[in-house]
């Protein structure tokens, strides 16, 4: 399992360097000049030719990533064009705001994705089961930002159920940011308050995130539960008389459950870099708002950061995926050698 | 098992979800004021640049000399300055005596040329205009600049100067690039202030949050003359920044956001505002919408045909839905500016057939078929796209051909950077950002060595007689002389009509009713948006139930 978990991270430097690389030079090909983007409209030209001297901007692709890698290699992204602060300070800001907002989207989306997969598929041809047919199209049919528009309108501004926007209200003192994650950090500075209502704002953001997702692995979870029920040792399970508790939960969701975790695994690494429009609807100050703007203000520092960051999540909740697939699946385990 | 106990665990979940939420409200009356700017990423003078910027710097610092009302400047942390010799290369400036910082020391000479020598060796931000400038303490109140070009126009400039605290600078330097002082203190002011303004920063996080609270010291006081007896000076500022206006106009609509600052609201979201009794609108300054048109490539770099454009294209329908909102006419310089003079086409409106006789006298006017002209805009800005479309309606009546592009913002200024690669057209909107107003519309538009790039997207500098005009604004010290030179050259520059101006577009400050404010106009960006010349009706707020 070691060797194997090992062999992986290995490769994925590998990738992520072959990422890097061609990130870098992407960025730079894209038109714009970053030393203009980064010294705003009354700059001279001279103030600009000045900037881009000390970004390397005269100098060759290959001398440019070059420097970028040497700063890499000491633990340095840069400093980002258009905030004016290294890389590393936008990212250890911004990230933990994403990654709370899309843990908990993936927390609601495989609860619900779960249940509505396992009765969808034990009672299939129901009314359950076309009920849940016809709302996972709509699900996957409606853009995520769509729904956190309606979501927004509907229980923050009609029914005034839940904030509307920001991780926090706007007045409420925020508690010193020790892991970034707003649940943690109230719970950490003895805030409970803060925790319950970083809770509450969390709500809508995540469950239009996740609508979407809820669809695919409800609808995934289905046809995995209806194959597995056609297997021949669920039959014999039931004519042995095995109550049917105990036929669901150990012996038809475990395998059934296997297709729903690797998507989800994709799922979250699509959601680092496609929240930005649920975010920017409820002002969610996020990764992937800062990776849009990044973009649209041509800051390279910025954008190769993201991009790895992108790449290192991708690879490592990957790597996290067939881990647990192994746990869950005796016949992977004993193909790369452990029992 | 049935369907009913499975669902019941759904049903739980749900309930769990639902009874997170509970009633959300935000608590009581307070002397608050939410303010929507755009993202605010630098707090310090040296390196602010954007409009946005200069907001915040009209808050937390103070600036040498005040735009003034009526045109021009007046004294503020300097209360008189006068040119030493006849040259305009060396200027003396009297500083306010008993000015305090935030940190309550008072501001003297030397804070000023520490200031002005940061300024002009980190060289980003604001100080282009500038030149060179070396600046020395001539005793504690007075400042001496001396420049290295003559310039009659360096007081009003110095409205983008704002002066930090040289101790509290220099006890916060990190290492840099500049020598003994380090990295001037730039990173420690990205998140701190140094200045003198009346407010002072509590906390900044790039991008997303400023909070500020009033300083009881500020030098023009906090008096309430002028003002209703239950207008209260506003204790504490939050800006935020969102550039999502969907987003905006529920936060005012809920009583989450007090003040808009930036106007960008589409104009079914005006009319919303405008109906409602609890919200309401200030309009200060407003942008000169302009269509650059390129005198370098084909078929633009013909006159004639430029002219073709100018009236060919329908003002009044571009126009008509905005007209409520004080959207008008424009020209080189903005109406309410002294000095303005109307230019081509007058009355306006549409003239098809003087369009036809000047595209007659084209030189392309045998060729119209095959004659294509390339009109870009700032993607994802609608109104900009509708003033291209409306173009290629126009255009299309004289046989030719209107292509209308809108590439991002990077893409698009860049394009701008030479004649060859600026297209046929393009538009922006250019807000009185830079000082002296009358300067930034005219020399750093249409001179050799104005602002270039998008400022010049016209590429057009071959009239020696504009060029010798512009030159005598900037030597020119009274300012009466140099209001009639601006005149002048207005009609000289609309003769080779570089550009078309649609409208003037107001930036419209939405606010809560029970916000008032700014007391005076002043047609710049930045001191309307000075927050002591707001106040906060806290009577009026209760009663709102906000």
């Amino acid at each position: 399992m070691a060797k194997y978990i090992g062999l992986r991270l290995l490769q994925s430097v590998f990738v992520l360097f072959g990422l890097s690389l061609l990130i870098f030079f992407i960025a730079r090909v894209v038109p714009g000049d970053p030393a203009r983007q980064a010294l705003g409209l009354l700059a001279t030209q001279e103030q600009v030719e000045r900037v881009r001297e000390q970004m390397h901007l005269n100098d060759p692709f290959p001398v440019q990533y070059y420097y970028w890698l040497r700063s890499l290699l000491h633990g340095d992204l840069g400093v980002s064009s258009y905030t004016r602060r290294p890389v590393t300070t936008d990212l250890a800001q911004y990230l933990p705001a994403t990654l709370e907002l899309i843990l908990f989207a993936t927390l609601i989306s495989f609860i619900f994705g779960q249940v509505t997969g396992v009765l969808a598929g034990y009672f299939r041809n129901s009314w359950f089961d076309g009920a849940s047919r016809l709302v996972s199209y709509l699900g996957i049919a409606t853009p995520a930002f769509v729904i956190a528009i309606l979501l927004l309108f509907v229980f923050s501004q009609v029914l005034k159920l839940a904030p509307g926007i920001g991780r926090i209200p706007i007045m409420m003192q925020a508690p010193p940011a020790r892991t970034g994650f707003m649940i943690i950090d109230g719970l950490l500075a003895g805030r409970p308050d803060v925790t319950l209502t970083a809770l509450k704002h969390l709500l809508l953001p995540a469950f239009s995130l996740s609508v979407i997702h809820i669809a695919q692995e409800g609808r995934i979870t289905r046809t995995s539960i209806v194959e597995t029920m056609q297997k021949d040792y669920i039959t014999l399970h039931r004519v042995h008389g095995i109550n049917t508790r105990r036929i669901l939960f150990k012996y038809l969701l475990r395998p059934s459950i296997i297709p729903t975790v690797t998507v989800m695994g994709l799922d979250f690494a699509f959601l680092m870099s496609n929240a930005f429009l649920v975010e920017t609807v409820y002002m969610w100050p996020g990764f992937s708002r800062y990776a849009m703007t990044a973009m649209l203000n041509k800051d390279l520092n910025a954008i190769v950061a993201v991009v790895l960051v992108i790449g290192v999540t991708f690879a490592l909740v990957n790597l996290l995926v067939d881990v647990i697939i192994m746990f869950l699946d005796p016949t992977v385990r004993l193909r790369q050698g452990g029992a | 098992m049935r369907i009913p106990r499975l669902l019941g665990v759904a049903a739980a979940l749900s309930a769990l979800v639902v009874g997170l939420m509970g009633f959300i409200g935000l608590g009581a009356t307070d002397n608050v004021a939410v303010i929507n700017g755009y993202p605010v990423i630098t707090a310090d003078p040296a390196t602010a640049s954007d409009w946005y910027d200069t907001e915040t710097m009209y808050n937390l610092y103070s600036p040498l000399v005040y735009p003034a009302p009526e045109g021009g400047v007046r004294a503020h942390l300097a209360t008189s300055w006068e040119p030493v010799g006849g040259d305009f290369t060396h200027w003396r400036f009297v500083l306010r005596q008993g000015v305090k910082f935030h940190s309550g020391n008072e501001m003297t000479a030397e804070d000023v040329a520490f200031s002005m020598a940061r300024f002009i060796a980190m060289g980003r931000g604001n100080s282009g205009p500038l030149g060179k400038v070396n600046a020395v303490a001539v005793d504690r109140y007075t400042v001496d600049f001396v420049l290295d070009k003559p310039s009659a126009i360096f007081p009003e400039v110095l409205v983008l100067f704002f002066p930090v605290e040289k101790a509290v600078v220099l006890a916060n330097k990190k290492a840099g690039n500049y020598g003994e002082f380090g990295d001037y203190g730039e990173d420690w002011l990205t998140t701190h202030d140094a200045g003198t303004g009346p407010y002072q920063m509590t906390s900044h996080i790039p991008g997303q949050r400023l909070d500020a609270v009033r300083f009881a010291g500020y030098f023009e006081g906090w008096s309430n003359e002028g003002w209703g007896p239950d207008e209260v000076p506003i204790e504490k500022l939050v800006f935020i920044m969102e550039t999502d206006y969907t987003t905006l106009m529920t936060l005012l609509k809920s009583g989450g956001l007090d003040l808009e600052i930036n106007g960008g609201w589409t104009l079914p979201q005006l009319q919303e505002i405008q109906k409602d009794l609890t919200l309401a609108f200030s309009s200060v300054w407003a942008q000169n919408v302009t269509v650059w048109m390129n005198s370098k490539v084909a078929p633009t770099d013909d006159e004639h045909f430029r002219k073709a454009i100018l009236y060919a294209f329908d003002y009044e329908s571009i126009v008509g839905p905005w007209m409520a909102f004080g959207n008008g006419e424009t020209g080189i310089l903005l109406p309410n500016m002294p000095g303005y003079v109307p230019i081509d086409p007058q009355p306006r409106k549409q003239n098809l057939e003087r369009a036809r006789q000047e595209l007659a006298l084209s030189k392309y006017a045998k060729d119209l078929k095959n004659v294509k002209v390339a009109f870009h805009f700032c993607g994802g800005l609608g109104f900009e796209e509708e003033v291209g479309l409306q173009l290629q309606a126009d255009m299309a009546q004289l046989g030719v051909t209107v292509e209308v592009t809108g590439p991002p913002w990077p893409q698009y200024s860049a394009e701008c950077s030479s004649p060859e690669t600026t297209p046929n057209m393009t538009i922006f909107l250019f807000g009185p950002q830079s000082a002296p107003t009358h300067d930034y519309y005219t020399y750093a538009m249409f001179a050799p060595k104005g602002l270039g790039w998008i400022f010049e997207a016209h590429w057009f500098f071959d009239d020696p007689e504009i060029i010798r005009i512009l030159d005598a604004t900037r030597a020119e010290p009274d300012a009466a002389k140099r209001l009639a030179l601006y005149e002048q050259v207005q009609p000289l520059i609309a003769a080779h009509a570089l550009a078309f101006y649609p409208y003037q577009k107001p930036t419209l400050f939405a606010r809560q009713a029970y916000i008032v404010g700014p007391q005076e106009t002043i047609v710049f960006i930045g001191p309307s948006e000075n927050m002591h010349m707001w106040r906060i009706n806290l009577k009026a707020k209760e009663a709102m139930g906000r």
